[in-house]
């Protein structure tokens, strides 16, 4: 096989595609993953990162409810670097119908997840930070789910498999002979260079882009942009999720992730071509603040820290303004079957979580049309980090007494931290301080995980995701960038387009403290450093 | 408690005023809520040309040595900046170019000084650059916590061990005539960075760290020492909560810590700094001036507080207390007879006292100019 | 409260912004790589120890709790409490015997105080002092402080009724230091009153403020404690009084530790709590005189208290002893002594406590003062053993001042 030849290309860095990647690599295909931006870019990075354990979709949506619990099972035992076990609540309030409350236990109970109904007392010692005016509470195994770290290790367990990945690289046609896609011709953005690639299967595995995708081949894949709108809050107000126990509605589940929590979502129809560009607009700020403060009322006075929107993939049903009675289902299309295109699979609609069953479906695809039969081990083995089942206990292997950085590096890395282990004080330093990450972990993210700019390394690290929001940690890894890439000039322009990144989350939420630090980091960058 | 002046906020402004008040013979106060932004100075007084000759005198006074050529000065990230008033150890030169080859001197496990981007900033401008690090015992122990290479540590040390480091770079010295090295000396010992460039066959530039700056950390004690050593009372720590006013003026002032003791005066300076020191304070509705209420003009829209772009002027940086032409303060319309305003809390509603620390201190003068002429009436 | 209006979460963390101006104050940052520095162990922290109480790190426990990077925050962190009120909730170790001893003021000076000169005696020797460094880890170097015979209380209820017939009164809250270590300060502080109107009467009852059992990991006695005092404190402050202390220490605590440590509200006698050189100042602000010796010189150098530059209150001193007719006054640096209590009797602080301490040792010797004027005890014991100067407090200076 020449190197431009694979048996199948992935189509998008998200979740889906890395992870439909790992599956097919583990099934022992040659593949190649084309993402034009950076990993999970799309709607995979600018979720709540909720581990649903489907008790949300439950009454709505048994199908979608019992996917979820399933994979929520899964992804705790071969994720678990990636997954906060943290349960959740159900609340209602008292404006909240609390009849409502059995309907919702016992359709949880219909789909197999573990719906207990608890006193409110118990909930507000379980969770301090709860609206203290509950009037019901139901206790379910929800849990969050860091979506960088998930993709990262993903893609990283494909190139153990003998996956290949070129991200910043898009794909601007298709290669056709007659009714068969033979593989892509694409366009990097960082080397300028056009390429093609062959391969017998194609898999778009774009979220919203894929609708633009497949119509490169040709074939229309209906698709339904719904703006989700989130904030980020800059400590975790929760230790557990909390959700309204009522019909889904705006801005009703608030999760804790990583040092964070995050509230959302709102939902409106946009246009495809607002998709690059989407805004969080004040109302919606607004709206989520308000609605958030039902669910822990200290959300009024906590400091934001940005605000994001992302677009969820869902596929057209019907004509449902508000994009929510859609079924959040997976869709996996054989465009051999339904269009007459051979060798093309889309996969789309889902969620985060259900990724991994995504890619089992679309890899099983693939394998049916390349003749192939080993089954799916995607349930079972762990990814790359995830071997161990807490970072407690990883941090505990590698060091005797390990540091509170030495202890996050773990909880990031998963037992992958051992690779930082060098003995070397100089790797010790800390490059970020809120986050705690240190020249070892950087170093090891730039050697192993395709980074290219310092917004990749922050998916890979958190590095710049604390509340200072890349004030003092973008130009020392910079630094370090710059030593890896050998190129400076690029780096320069590098910190310009990070600052720039994150300022774009800021100044929707620019009051308070969060605008006390935008002046400074402004002060730091002009005045101090020059940039 | 009573003084003539009391001076809220103890940064570059409220220095440079209470010296000047005090040395006219003024009883005054400092009241300063920690630190201030001359931790973060970068050592230049932007929109300041040739300083005035008070303000030369004030700052020689206390230890601190300016000097003036107008010209470009070399920025940490390697780009150059236009600079013409500067602290003594901030070299300023005629363009961009000042050397042939240049040895660019770094601390073994130092991040934030960019040698990488100055040496590439240097060779656009046609410089030969070379970057070598330097390992002393001394740092072994600052190695060993993951979070303290930091300026003010390295500069503590050096402070003592000054002279290995000469001997180290005349080591390391080819034919350089230039050597390029961080911020990191005279915290304490403002003589270190002369000494250095005595004891270096090249000439010497010191290039700025990440914050905080060693240069503006050491104005900041020179200049509270100075104010200390002329009678002034510096309160450290302690913030103004709020003021009593009557009939157009201010008569006291509360502070967190001293409570129901309040600190009367017959003139106050607020000089509380912007944003970041809490002298303008904001919140999703608007932004206000915490400690008097007084007048702030904004946009009432709060998307067009800002810019998207990081990198353009940002509209809430120029919001900023309203005054009238003697800088006394403007609350509901009406001039306070006996507070007056000076430094960033102006934000850039005076722009004929230029930007930055330019801006505080001549402001800050003409503020206690105003105050002492009040004051002989 | 409308939307956001402001943004203020307990322990205020997140108006941090970064600036490590904390770090740059930190004294024991300066001398001990082991310790985090305030940023990282308080705010920075603070959000990982919220996800998961694991990510609390015991290296905290090298935090003296001095509160200089509280004071030097620009943006009003309570950096220190958020340390200290981490080690409370998240420090699940035993304090050891020997802290258990050093926290443990007023029981080792009900004690020890009826045999005073023995175990002064005891604790001088140098074979006592090698046996508590070998066994309890208190450095050889430490001078304990003498106990006294009779105590403090006692000779001040001996002159009960003289003090009673003054028209104005206060309470004192003397400590653990003047009662059983230091009873003349006590008698200066009465003299001063005196001389101003004040009659001076004690507590009914008071205890050690706590401190020492705050930074041994003893919250718990600590907090009984807080709740006795603030009750004996309310029933001074119901009979009208204010309640004056010479302690700079006890007075941080009782004002500001209790509540934001240890959760004791205090609100309605916070206001009442003084230092006495507070209240005099005020007193003397308000027309009162004092009569002052036409001979009395001293070169005064003058040193904050860490606790008291929290308080903010070094001002009452420095005026105080300005006003002393021949005082020549010269106000030092403000720097940490490094003893920090009982930091810096124990074996494994040494070192660094005397590090610490530097900066300002060598301030002292090259002022070259008479005397240094202090008002806390623990200083005065670090910079007597370090410098060789006598430190006394701003009251003894003005009792020894006044006119007899």
């Amino acid at each position: 096989m020449a190197p431009n030849e694979f048996d199948v290309i992935i189509v998008g860095g998200g979740i889906t595609g890395a992870g439909t990647q790992r599956d097919c690599a583990m099934r022992g295909l040659r593949t190649l993953l084309i993402e034009r931006s950076d990993i999970a870019t799309g709607a995979t990075g600018r979720n709540h990162g909720l581990l649903h354990s489907g008790a949300r979709y439950a009454v709505n949506d048994p199908e979608s409810a019992r996917e979820c619990i399933e994979e929520n099972m899964i992804l705790r035992r071969i994720a678990s670097h990636c997954i906060d076990e943290t349960d959740g609540l159900f609340i209602t309030l008292p404006e909240d119908d609390l009849g409502y409350q059995q309907t919702f236990v016992e359709s949880c109970r219909a789909a197999g997840i573990n719906a207990e109904i608890i006193d409110p007392d118990l909930a507000r010692k379980l969770e301090p930070s709860v609206n203290p005016e509950l009037i019901g509470a139901v206790r379910v195994p929800d849990g969050s789910v860091d979506p960088f770290r998930l993709c990262a290790a993903n893609m990283l367990d494909a190139k153990i498999h003998g996956g290949q990945v070129r991200l910043h690289t898009e794909v601007t046609g298709f290669i056709r002979e007659g009714d068969t896609i033979k593989g892509v011709h694409t366009h990097n953005f960082q080397t300028g260079e056009d390429a093609d690639f062959y391969a017998q299967v194609t898999v778009i595995a774009g979220g919203i882009w894929g609708h633009g995708i497949a119509g490169l081949a040709g074939v229309n894949v209906g698709m339904y942009p719904a703006k989700g709108s989130l904030l980020i809050f800059a400590h975790r107000i929760n230790n557990m999720v909390i959700n309204r126990c009522r019909k889904p509605s705006n801005a009703d589940i608030l999760v804790p992730g990583d040092t964070v929590c995050v509230i959302g979502t709102t939902s409106t129809r946009i246009p495809f071509e607002e998709c690059d560009n989407v805004a969080v607009t004040p109302d919606e700020v607004n709206l989520l603040v308000t609605e958030g403060a039902k669910l822990a009322p200290s959300i009024m006075s906590t400091r934001i820290l940005r605000a994001y929107a992302g677009v969820r993939p869902l596929v057209s049903a019907d004509n449902d303004p508000t994009g929510r009675n859609i079924s959040r289902g997976i869709v996996c299309l054989d465009h051999e079957v339904r269009d007459g295109v051979k060798g093309l699979v889309t996969i789309t609609g889902g969620k985060l979580m259900t990724y991994r069953l995504m890619a089992e479906m679309a890899t099983d695809t693939v394998c049916r049309k390349l003749g192939v039969e080993k089954a799916c081990e995607t349930a079972t083995t762990p990814l790359p980090g995830s071997e161990e089942r807490s970072y407690e206990a990883v941090a505990q292997k590698i060091w005797e007494s390990p540091s509170t950085a030495q202890k996050a590096a773990a909880s990031r890395m998963g037992t992958r931290a051992s690779r930082i282990r060098t003995g070397n004080r100089h790797d010790e330093a800390l490059i970020c301080e809120c986050e705690e990450v240190s020249v070892g972990e950087i170093n090891a993210a730039i050697d192993r995980m395709d980074v290219s700019s310092l917004t990749d390394l922050r998916r890979r690290t958190r590095v710049g995701m604390g509340t200072c929001q890349g004030e003092f940690c973008a130009c020392r890894a910079a630094g370090l960038l710059a030593k890896a890439h050998g190129c400076v000039e690029k780096e320069r322009a590098d910190i310009a387009d990070f600052l720039q990144e994150r300022w774009k989350g800021n100044f929707p939420i620019g009051w308070g403290d969060t605008l006390r630090e935008a002046e400074y980091t402004q002060w730091v960058y002009k005045h101090v450093l020059g940039l | 408690m009573k003084f003539d002046s009391v001076i809220i906020g103890g940064g570059l402004a409220g220095l440079t005023a209470g010296l000047k008040l005090q040395s006219a013979g003024k009883q005054t106060a400092i009241i300063s809520t920690g630190q201030s932004a001359l931790h973060f100075f970068s050592g230049s007084f932007e929109s300041l040309q040739e300083a005035p000759e008070e303000m030369k005198q004030l700052f020689s006074q206390a230890g601190i040595r300016l000097h003036y050529s107008p010209g470009v000065r070399l920025m940490p990230l390697g780009t150059f900046r236009e600079a013409a008033l500067s602290l003594e150890d901030i070299d300023l030169f005629p363009k961009a170019s000042f050397g042939k080859k240049v040895l660019i001197v770094n601390l073994l496990g130092y991040h934030d000084f960019f040698s990488s981007f100055l040496a590439q900033g240097l060779e656009k401008e046609g410089m030969e650059c070379r970057i070598r690090f330097i390992n002393l015992p001394e740092m072994e122990k600052l190695q060993l916590s993951p979070s303290e290479m930091r300026a003010v540590q390295i500069a503590r040390i050096m402070d003592r061990i000054w002279e290995k480091v000469i001997q180290e770079i005349r080591l390391l010295l080819k034919d350089e005539d230039t050597v390029v090295l961080p911020q990191v000396f005279g915290l304490q010992d403002a003589s270190v960075p002369s000494r250095i460039r005595q004891g270096i066959p090249a000439r010497v530039v010191f290039a700025g760290t990440l914050p905080p700056s060693v240069p503006g950390i050491r104005t900041q004690m020179l200049l509270k020492k100075r104010y200390q050593l002329l009678g002034g009372t510096f309160l450290m720590g302690d913030k103004v909560d709020k003021a009593h006013l009557h009939e157009g003026r201010v008569h006291s002032v509360v502070t967190q810590n001293l409570d129901n003791h309040y600190i009367e005066a017959q003139n106050f300076l607020l000089a509380s700094g912007s944003y970041f020191s809490k002298g303008l304070s904001s919140n999703p509705f608007g932004i206000s001036e915490p400690v008097f209420g007084l007048d702030i003009d904004f946009a009432a829209e709060r998307g067009n507080w800002y810019s998207p772009s990081f990198a353009d002027d940002q509209p809430y940086m120029a919001y900023g207390v309203k005054t009238d032409e003697n800088l006394h303060a403007i609350k509901d319309g009406k001039a306070l007879e006996n507070l007056y305003v000076a430094g960033a809390v102006l934000g850039k509603t005076r722009p004929e006292f230029g930007t930055a620390a330019g801006m505080a201190v001549r402001s800050a003068l003409a503020a206690a100019d105003n105050i002492l002429k009040a004051s002989e009436l | 409260m409308k939307l956001q209006e402001y943004t203020r979460s307990k322990g205020n963390f997140e108006e941090c912004m970064k600036c490590t101006v904390c770090t740059a104050y930190c004294p024991v940052l300066q001398v001990n790589p082991l310790y985090p520095g305030p940023k990282q162990a308080g705010p920075d922290g603070e959000r990982l120890r919220l996800k998961d109480p694991y990510f609390f790190s015991n290296t905290l426990k090298y935090c003296m709790n001095c509160k200089r990077c509280e004071v030097a925050c620009p943006s009003g962190v309570n950096v220190a409490d958020l340390i200290q009120a981490a080690r409370i909730k998240y420090d699940k170790s035993k304090p050891k015997l020997r802290d258990r001893i050093l926290a443990s003021t007023d029981l080792m000076g009900t004690l020890t105080r009826p045999v005073a000169p023995i175990v002064n005696a005891v604790t001088g020797l140098g074979i006592t002092k090698t046996v508590l460094d070998a066994t309890l880890k208190i450095d050889r170097h430490r001078t304990f402080p003498k106990y006294s015979s009779p105590g403090f209380e006692i000779w001040l209820r001996s002159h009960k009724r003289e003090q009673a017939a003054f028209p104005e009164q206060v309470a004192y809250f003397h400590g653990c230091y003047v009662n059983y270590n230091y009873p003349q300060l006590g008698k200066d502080l009465v003299k001063v009153l005196n001389a101003l109107g004040v009659g001076v009467q004690l507590l009914d009852n008071e205890k050690c403020c706590g401190i020492a059992m705050i930074t041994n990991g003893m919250s718990e006695s600590a907090r009984k404690h807080a709740v006795h005092n603030v009750a004996a404190l309310q029933k001074a402050v119901d009979k009208g009084l204010k309640v004056v202390t010479t302690s700079s220490t006890c007075t941080f605590t009782m004002r500001d530790e209790y509540p934001h440590l240890l959760d004791v509200d205090n609100s309605a006698v916070k206001d009442s709590l003084l230092m006495a050189t507070r209240f005099i100042y005020e007193k003397l602000e308000k027309g009162a005189k004092l009569n002052f010796k036409s001979d009395f010189h001293k070169k005064i150098a003058y040193h904050t208290p860490c606790h008291l530059e929290k308080l903010g209150w070094g001002v009452f001193s420095e005026k105080l002893l300005k006003m002393i007719p021949g005082v020549e006054f010269t106000m030092l640096d403000s720097n940490c002594c490094g003893i920090a209590g009982t930091y810096g009797f124990k074996k494994e602080n040494y070192e660094a406590s005397q590090a610490i301490g530097q900066a300002l040792f060598s301030q002292i010797k090259t002022v070259n003062p008479d005397v240094v004027a202090c008002d806390c005890e623990t200083c005065k014991w670090q910079i007597e053993m370090s410098t060789g100067y006598t430190v006394m407090n701003p009251i003894s200076i003005l009792a020894q001042a006044l006119e007899d």
